[in-house]
């Protein structure tokens, strides 16, 4: 059989056991899957949305009941912007846990990190268009913490939001970044991610002299395992998407005061509960912020696993990189319950 | 990986298609209705078109259902499309009647009182319950007389004709007397803001303007009473008693416990139905319905603030019967612009016609149903039942009460019904 385009992407032939499912997780091939699905949705979205504060959540209400398959489009937009930030997490957590962030692929690590913040920041915007009652939090509570910002604060607040306060000017910037300037970025990223992939010597593994086994698998047993991991991927994707509707809630309405029951969108939940403690700009900015320069330079400053232990879940080398990762996950999902426990 | 689990894979994509498929054909077929008065589509019908016109004077083609309702008018979840209806299922309820009712166009902002509905009812004794709250301080000592001074909500108009202008908002809890702390807490539940206390029941009522002109009973007793009378989706200015009743027949205050007692009995008939036991009542005041005889401003006010049902309620036997000295005011209908024309057409159980002469009240307020006949008797045409009731005047029958003293507590003595 001659290689088609889709076989071109992958190399000619790779090692078999970081090819199963158990090592990779399939969590980058998920995310790709999800990112495909997501341009397709959100260039049929584009059809019908309509960026003006009193359009925006009429036009989605428009999209989601009246036109044939506008909410299951919706909804699957909806929902692989929620699992394409699951599958990030995963893929990096696969990643750190595996050591394979070791040089030479500490840059790709680099990018994939681009490529997490933007997936949480192109989540961010989208969730913003609603522009319903539903996204009071990050309209408000959300912008704000830009403006705790020492010095450059309240004109990077100007920026964002083009103004004093959310309103038109806010709804448009926020479209352009979502379907432009975050998109494209995110495009370029990810294609340089997966073009240093095979740059850097395809999935890490150790030297051949250090291999248990030789065994390998051509790349049309792996775009046939893809195949199978997309195909069950949107099976689950459209029945989630049949059954369970994306959050939608009536116009926002003038007054831009929140209320108790705004909650941030949940990838920002235990920031949320953070800011609770104090200081917005340092629970809100620094500690996030910290968090994620801490997890970049993990392949910079961290102890490195051996080149023998590469290919393998847990090797002895950079215990520290998965202890701090660890730290770090269970923090993020203890400090997200305490945000779901109704207040006391 | 062998073939099968690709095709097995390929497989469940597509019945997982067939489903999506499926649940998409299950939506109802959205039913749209585009009013002229918005000119905004909205799809509420696809859920409730099997809802009556509410009302000839509101056709749904012109009003549609957001425009009093609010809601989400392309929403088709239920918890979405409600979620911003105003008022719950009451849009008339006060705290929100003006956003709903109110308008240049509609119940309110006219030049003329007339349409100002959403003032008058506002201010009238039945939304303030000034008077109650005015008789009971009194009673207890909080205040020196019986001058309304306080409401359920504070309230100004700009001009009375009681010489109220305004009323403070009674708080039960800046008030010394612990009867009077009491009757705040247990006793404000007959005003037209007040949530009904006996829900379910044959005194369930809505708020606002619906308390009165959207019917929750039917006023057929047996079904009343067997709990089969429904709510309906409409407004009226055709109100049984059976709908005045859900207040004002409903049950009594003890005053020393500041408790309400409610109703106990089963009336089997209108007779029985018909207020507490202690009242004393002619057989026209059971037979036929309140508003037969008690007028819009008597029920809904004058735009001016009162202290006291009886600075506003003022129809009595004489205002149609007469007086053995007088008989009842007349005036024949000449403009056509006549406030006698309007009511009846929006209740129309009678056909008046220019030349009509129709017995007025002494506020010079037209009782449009009755007619004066060529032999000088008179008939009442029963709002509720167009039922025709024919009657004569005190003048030239046998009544030899003193003209003077002619108000209905001397007819009750002698024309009182016994049951």
């Amino acid at each position: 059989m001659r290689p088609n385009f889709f076989h071109h992407l992958h190399p000619p032939t790779i090692p078999a056991r970081q090819a199963r499912l158990r090592y990779t997780l399939a969590a980058g091939g998920l995310a790709v899957f999800l990112a495909l699905v997501l341009l397709v949705t959100g260039l049929l979205e584009m059809f019908y949305y309509i960026p003006t504060p009193d359009q925006a959540a009429v036009s989605i209400q428009t999209l989601t009941f009246l036109v044939p398959y506008g909410g299951l489009v919706r909804n699957l937009h909806y929902w692989s912007a929620q699992f394409l930030v699951i599958v990030t997490l995963v893929h990096l957590l696969r990643v750190i846990f595996t050591g394979a962030y070791a040089p030479p692929r500490r840059f790709n690590y680099l990018l994939g990190m681009g490529l997490l913040v933007l997936a949480i920041l192109l989540d961010f915007t989208g969730y913003v268009l609603r522009w319903d009652e539903g996204i009071r939090w990050a309209l408000v509570t959300g912008t704000n913490l830009v403006r705790s910002i020492p010095l450059v604060g309240n004109p990077l607040y100007t920026i964002l939001v083009g103004g004093t306060q959310p309103g038109p000017a806010t709804l448009i910037r926020f479209y352009g970044w979502h379907i432009l300037g975050l998109t494209l970025v995110a495009g370029i990223l990810l294609v340089w991610h997966l073009f240093r992939v095979r740059r850097d010597g395809g999935i890490a593994v150790p030297p051949p002299a250090l291999r248990e086994d030789q065994v390998r698998i051509t790349r049309y047993e792996l775009l046939r395992r893809e195949g199978v991991a997309m195909l069950l991927a949107a099976t689950g994707l459209l029945l989630l998407s049949t059954f369970v509707a994306a959050p939608l809630a009536a116009p926002i309405t003038a007054s831009a005061s929140t209320s108790e029951m705004a909650r941030a969108p949940w990838f920002f939940l235990w920031v949320q509960q953070m800011l609770k403690l104090g200081n917005p700009f340092f629970w809100g900015g620094i500690v996030p912020l910290a968090v994620l320069v801490l997890i970049s330079f993990i392949p910079y400053f961290f102890p490195q696993p051996a080149k023998g232990e590469l290919g393998h879940w847990f090797p002895k080398g950079n215990r520290l990189a998965q202890a701090v990762a660890l730290f770090i996950l269970i923090a993020i999902i203890a400090l997200t319950i305490l945000a779901l426990l109704p207040a006391a | 990986m062998r073939r099968s689990i690709f095709h097995a894979a390929s497989i469940t994509l597509l019945l997982s298609l067939l489903i999506a498929a499926w649940q998409e054909s299950r939506h109802p077929q959205p039913i749209v209705l585009t009013p002229s008065l918005t000119g905004q589509a909205e799809y509420c019908l696809t859920c409730h078109s099997d809802l009556p016109q509410i009302s000839n004077s509101h056709p749904v083609q012109t009003f549609g259902c957001v425009l009093c309702h609010g809601g989400e008018r392309l929403a088709l979840d239920a918890n979405l499309a409600h979620s911003t209806l105003r008022g719950g299922r009451n849009p008339a309820d006060f705290s929100v009647v003006q956003a709903s009712c109110g308008g240049a166009n509609c119940h309110s902002g006219t030049a003329e009182s007339f349409n100002n509905h959403i003032q008058r009812a506002t201010t009238s004794i039945q939304a303030t319950y000034a008077g109650a709250i005015a008789s009971i301080r009194y009673t207890f000592g909080a205040q020196p007389d019986l001058t309304g001074r306080l409401g359920i909500f504070a309230v100004q108009v700009p001009a009375s004709t009681s010489g109220i202008t305004a009323l403070a908002a009674f708080d039960p809890a800046i008030e010394t007397n612990p009867f009077v702390q009491a009757f705040g807490q247990n006793c404000l539940t007959c005003h037209l803001s007040a949530q009904p206390i006996q829900t379910g029941s044959r005194y369930d009522h809505f708020t606002g303007c619906s308390a009165c002109h959207t019917p929750t009973q039917s006023g057929d007793l047996n079904s009343v009473n067997t709990g089969t009378a429904t709510q309906v989706h409409k407004l009226t200015t055709a109100i049984a008693y059976s709908q005045c009743d859900t207040c004002h027949n409903r049950g009594n205050y003890d005053l020393r416990t500041m408790t309400f007692q409610p109703r106990a009995d089963l009336p089997a008939d209108q007779l029985h139905d018909y207020y507490q036991p202690i009242a004393q009542f002619t057989k026209c005041e059971y037979s036929l319905d309140c508003v037969d005889c008690h007028t819009r401003t008597e029920a809904m006010g004058d735009g001016s603030l009162y202290g006291s049902k009886k600075d506003i309620q003022y129809i009595q036997c004489k205002t149609c019967h007469g007086t053995s000295t007088e008989l009842p005011q007349v005036k024949t209908l000449t403009d056509p612009n006549d406030l006698a024309f309007r009511l009846a057409l929006l209740n129309p159980v009678v056909d008046l016609k220019l030349g009509d002469t129709l017995l007025f009240t002494a506020k010079g307020e037209p009782l449009w149903n009755t007619r004066l006949l060529p032999d000088g008797t008179y008939q009442l045409v029963g709002k509720v039942t167009g039922q025709v009731f024919p009657f004569k005047p005190v003048l030239g029958s046998g009544c030899t009460q003193n003209g003077v003293n002619q108000t209905s507590a001397y007819c009750h003595t002698c024309h009182s019904v016994q049951r």
